[in-house]
């Protein structure tokens, strides 16, 4: 029996499947994504850590993303892997408990994605009613083209279960599907955010880039993360320097919603200096893109590209800094 | 996410001279195309725009033929014939004529969102940076405010042609803020960067330094 005629969706530009999905669990739980998914602004590379999956996440708490994204909500999430018997019982189990879960899938087995029998790809998205007389699930997809409808059991169960062997273009395949799914408990309900929460936000994030004895995070994991991606290149490896648009894809997402909210904060509270260094945290999501395509396209002949991906990731540098001096200007009026 | 419409900006027109009467320069690119961003649906491989070998579908776009978007004239490219029709940014120095220009128009789009910079040379030996933004064309939003001039109705990947999925070619435009005479743009090296035309527009006359742009003129 259907539970749920559909769900909303949420989706920006710049964002994964990783942001969408969490996004629409937080519109079924009647919060705002923006204000969730951009509260929080961090850099954190975990070198030997990044999967080839669209909705890889550097965590700063092991195995659970959903918590790693929200560190100032009490989100918490955990991978699960179906059992083998009774693939949906979990799922089942799940939305009878009133918890939307997040499916793990290879984009190459899914009817509604342009990658159908073409690219191997993982993907994120969400189940949020079974059939199981008619042998169909409902999903929903934000990513383009949105999708939100049926789902053949049959191909669900191909795509959750797929090898999602590497492709050339790897950037998101050559991860096992394994039948995995994020199960996540919201927490909620949240406080609303004025500007004495979004003051706190700020200040903890300033302290976790000015930490200057991190290793992989802050502007020191910066750093780091800048210098070792142009040794890569200058030593030829391709393996690394692929990985940087995989990797980058979290960092400039996150980055934009951040700038997103501030902007439309400072807008809201009549705090110029609040927008203004939301969109100074929106370029350095947009300083992303060079660093990521550049890598991406680079990776056949690495050494070629290396002098570009360090002006690159020197201007990123660059533009963290600058964004940083302009939200401490702002935290100043808040 | 934009939704997937036929709609566009562009307006045909008449070709246009190199210089055009209102005083838009044309810039000609060919000579610095390096890239497959539009495909016919018999080419789909050939499609090279972003690291996954999307294209825009060149019948939708004003292929080989003068148009006016925004009230600036532009020269597109034969589009879909598996041949460079558009500028991967890499640095191109571009040579124009010399004259004192407010804007330099462009039919560009990025791979994802961009914000870089074109250096402007002018003739007294002065260089300044300038913003280049552009939003991603892979139904995307304008979040640069640029005008959309062509959205397409479907999107061509190696393997197939997919619905639901726009390209989005942008009209944006860069400010030549010095009140000096320009003779060439370069730009950034930045392979998200893709410039399918490009028209510099004079300074307006009634402002200071008319005698000079004459002078410029010969």
């Amino acid at each position: 029996m259907r539970t749920r005629r559909s769900i909303d969706q949420w989706y920006r530009d710049p964002v994964s499947c990783l942001q969408s999905t969490v996004a629409a669990l937080l519109l079924a739980d009647g919060q705002d994504p923006l204000e969730v998914l951009g509260l929080a602004w961090e850099f954190r590379y975990l070198p030997g850590d990044v999967r080839p999956e669209e909705f890889y996440w550097p965590c700063r708490v092991p195995g659970d993303p959903v918590a790693s994204l929200l560190p100032y909500h009490p989100a918490r999430s955990r991978w699960r892997t179906t059992a083998v018997a009774d693939p949906l019982a979990e799922l089942r189990e799940a939305l009878a408990e009133g918890r939307l879960p997040v499916v793990a899938v290879d984009n190459y087995h899914l009817p509604f994605r342009p990658a159908l029998n073409d690219v191997h790809s993982a993907h994120l998205i969400v189940v949020y009613d079974i059939d199981q007389d008619g042998g169909t699930v409902l999903v929903s997809d934000a990513m383009p083209p949105a999708y939100d409808g049926e789902l053949p059991v049959a191909d669900l169960l191909r795509a959750w279960t797929s090898a999602n062997p590497r492709e050339q273009e790897a950037f998101f395949s050559g991860a096992e599907i394994q039948g995995r799914w994020l199960d996540v408990s919201l927490g909620g309900p949240y406080p609303a955010l004025g500007p004495e929460r979004l003051a706190e936000a700020l200040r903890a994030d300033a302290a976790g880039f000015d930490d200057s004895a991190a290793c992989h995070s802050g502007l020191a994991g910066l750093k780091r993360f800048a210098g070792a991606l142009v040794e890569a290149a200058e030593a030829g490896n391709a393996r690394l320097v692929e990985e940087a648009y995989t990797f980058g894809w979290g960092m400039q997402a996150q980055a934009a919603l951040h700038g997103e909210l501030l902007r439309r904060c400072g807008n809201a509270w009549r705090v110029p200096s609040l927008a203004e260094a939301g969109r100074r945290v929106e370029r350095t999501a947009h300083l992303w893109t060079p660093v990521r395509v550049t890598a991406a396209h680079g990776r056949g002949a690495p050494r070629d590209c290396a002098r570009d991906l360090r002006h690159h990731t020197e201007r990123l540098e660059a533009g963290y800094r600058a964004a940083l001096i302009a939200i401490d200007d702002a935290v100043a009026e808040l | 996410m934009v939704r997937s419409e036929s709609r566009s900006l562009v307006r045909p027109a008449p070709a246009w001279p190199h210089r055009t009467a209102e005083g838009h320069h044309l810039l000609d690119l060919a000579g610095h195309r390096n890239n497959v961003g539009a495909t016919a649906p018999d080419h789909l491989g050939a499609g090279a725009f972003n690291i996954w070998g999307n294209s825009f579908p060149a019948g939708e776009l004003p292929s080989g033929r003068p148009v006016l978007v925004d009230g600036v004239p532009f020269d597109l490219p034969v589009c879909g014939a598996a041949a460079p029709d558009n500028v991967r940014a890499d640095g191109q120095f571009i040579e124009v004529a010399p004259a004192r220009y407010d804007w330099l128009y462009v039919l560009a789009a990025a791979e994802r969102r961009v914000e870089d910079e074109i250096a402007f040379h002018f003739t007294d030996g002065s260089v300044d940076f300038e913003p280049l933004r552009l939003s991603d064309f892979w139904a995307a939003p304008a979040v640069f405010g640029e005008s959309a001039a062509v959205v397409t109705e479907v999107m061509h990947y190696p393997l197939h042609v997919q619905a639901d999925v726009p390209a989005m070619l942008w009209c944006q435009r860069v400010p030549v803020t010095r009140r000096a005479v320009l003779r060439a743009a370069r730009l950034p090296r930045n392979p998200a960067v893709h410039v399918f035309a490009a028209t510099l527009r004079e300074a307006g006359l009634d402002m200071a330094g008319v005698a000079d742009l004459e002078s410029a003129e010969g």
